[in-house]
């Protein structure tokens, strides 16, 4: 066993008690009003963190580290949709941009004026080009969304073959399997064509691109059922409910993943793992804010919070 | 090989080496150990200063190899009169045994030193997340000394039954 990191990891385990317990959840949902509940918030200082600053904070301890960078490439790639549509349709791309990314945003608004991909990291220089291509000739944007969202996942799976973590493949292949069921589930529900539904599936190990489409065509409860006979159970019985349900198991599982390195001294899964424990927990503030502003009762706002990491 | 351990010296050599090893080995053993658990133990510190005390005593764990090898070394000195100024004529066997004796607590040492790093460091885990269970950190990493005690042991054991 490497021990590197072993000064990151310790750092992480400290910074692992600031977060959000069940009882501040509870605390956070019980507060009386929505200045109450901002109040509560700035007197947690973990939760006054945003997930830049997590980032800045973890790549300190890791600066070399390749690997931690997947945990961003669905921001990198929204990024890259942002500054597509934006170029196409001369608006201000900033106000779209997510953080944080593994690339300064604004670069990917200037490869696409000057067609240049060269600025752009190299696992998105040719999705770049590719999706320029694809949106000037259709002018399609849920193709050319489609199109880029697929191509996050490849890149996520692809990068994560390369490197030796389980965790990491782990990660990736969860990630791809969650976003493959709402993809696949949404097509059945909008009775989308097999040719559409296999353009825009990521396919699997566990859950195979084509047999999937095809699952979807045949409607909901085909493809519910061919997701529990690939061992997704739990994910069926969660659309079965509703897709918010769905959404939250997506959650559960990774911290559920985050959580299978709670015991390791070394290595950078730790990292990993509290960044994706800051995601969950920024998350469910969210969801708490916005449950008391549509004044969503206690029961509704509970059942919606994701797991958490303590 | 009997002309080759019969060369005047080479017992004493043998010997020497022998102690060199007990230092050496466990030595770094114990500096990679505490080097790691130190920097664990600086990244606790980073986040919260008050921990400082009770992270220091698991840095300090695996450092107690480099001094069982450092022991078995003057006491290997001693036993061949190296220390005192008076070394002991050796054959070719007899300071092979005496390389021999030294090495449990060269490699036991090492190996004991590193692995009670690791769980020493999984300790400073265990202080960062909940330090009011910092004792038991201290205990699992401490189990891992049972067998650099055992090294010592035999190893003192060998070098005060070799007859000169």
């Amino acid at each position: 066993m490497s021990t590197e990191y072993a000064s990151a990891v310790a750092a992480v385990r400290a910074m692992e008690c600031s977060l959000l317990s069940p009882a501040d959840i509870e605390q956070l949902i019980g507060a009386d009003s929505a200045e109450d509940l901002n109040g509560l918030i700035e007197s947690k200082k973990s939760a006054q963190n945003t997930l830049s600053e997590v980032w800045e904070m973890l790549r300190s301890y890791a600066p070399d580290n390749e690997e931690l960078k997947i945990l961003l490439y669905r921001n990198d790639f929204h990024n890259l949709k942002a500054a597509l549509k934006s170029v196409i349709s001369g608006r201000n791309a900033e106000d779209y941009f997510v953080y944080p990314s593994n690339f300064e945003p604004k670069l990917a608004s200037e490869a696409f004026t000057s067609k240049d991909y060269s600025g752009l990291p190299e696992y998105m220089r040719e999705t770049a080009s590719e999706a320029y291509e694809l949106l000037t000739e259709t002018m399609d944007g849920q193709l050319s969304d489609s199109f880029i969202d697929k191509a996050a996942l490849k890149a996520m799976i692809s990068s994560a073959d390369k490197c030796k973590s389980s965790f990491i493949k782990k990660y990736a292949e969860l990630t791809a399997v969650c976003s493959d069921i709402k993809i696949a589930y949404r097509c059945a529900l909008m009775k989308k064509s097999l040719k559409f539904a296999e353009s825009a599936l990521c396919g699997t190990e566990k859950l195979e691109k084509n047999t999937l489409a095809e699952a979807s065509v045949e409607g909901t409860e085909a493809l519910l059922s061919y997701i529990e006979e690939h061992g997704f159970e739990e994910a069926a019985d969660t659309l079965r409910e509703s897709p918010a349900q769905f959404e939250k198991w997506c959650d559960d599982v990774l911290i559920e993943l985050a959580e299978t390195t709670r015991s390791s001294p070394f290595g950078y899964e730790p990292l990993a793992a509290y960044y994706i424990a800051k995601e969950a927990e920024i998350k469910n503030i969210r969801i708490i804010k916005v449950c008391r502003e549509s004044g969503s009762d206690k029961n509704t706002v509970m059942e919606r919070m994701r797991k958490l990491y303590v | 090989m009997n002309n080759l351990l019969a060369v005047n010296g080479l017992g004493i050599t043998f010997a020497i080496v022998g102690a060199v090893c007990a230092a050496l080995f466990a030595g770094i053993g114990s500096a990679k150990a505490v080097g790691f658990v130190g920097e664990a133990a600086a990244g606790v510190v980073s986040v919260d200063p008050s921990k400082f005390s009770k992270v220091l005593i698991l840095q300090l764990l695996p450092g107690t190899q480099g001094l069982y090898g450092l022991l078995t070394a003057i006491l290997l000195l001693s036993r061949i009169g190296v220390i005192g100024g008076s070394p002991a004529e050796l054959t070719g066997i007899q300071g092979l045994m005496f390389l021999l004796a030294a090495l449990p607590m060269a490699v036991v040492g090492y190996f004991s030193a590193i692995m009670q790093g690791k769980a020493a460091a999984a300790g400073v885990g265990i202080t960062a997340k909940k330090p009011e269970h910092n004792g038991k950190g201290i205990i699992l990493a401490a189990m891992v000394e049972t067998y650099a005690i055992l090294a010592l042991l035999i190893s003192i054991l060998l070098i005060y039954n070799i007859s000169i």
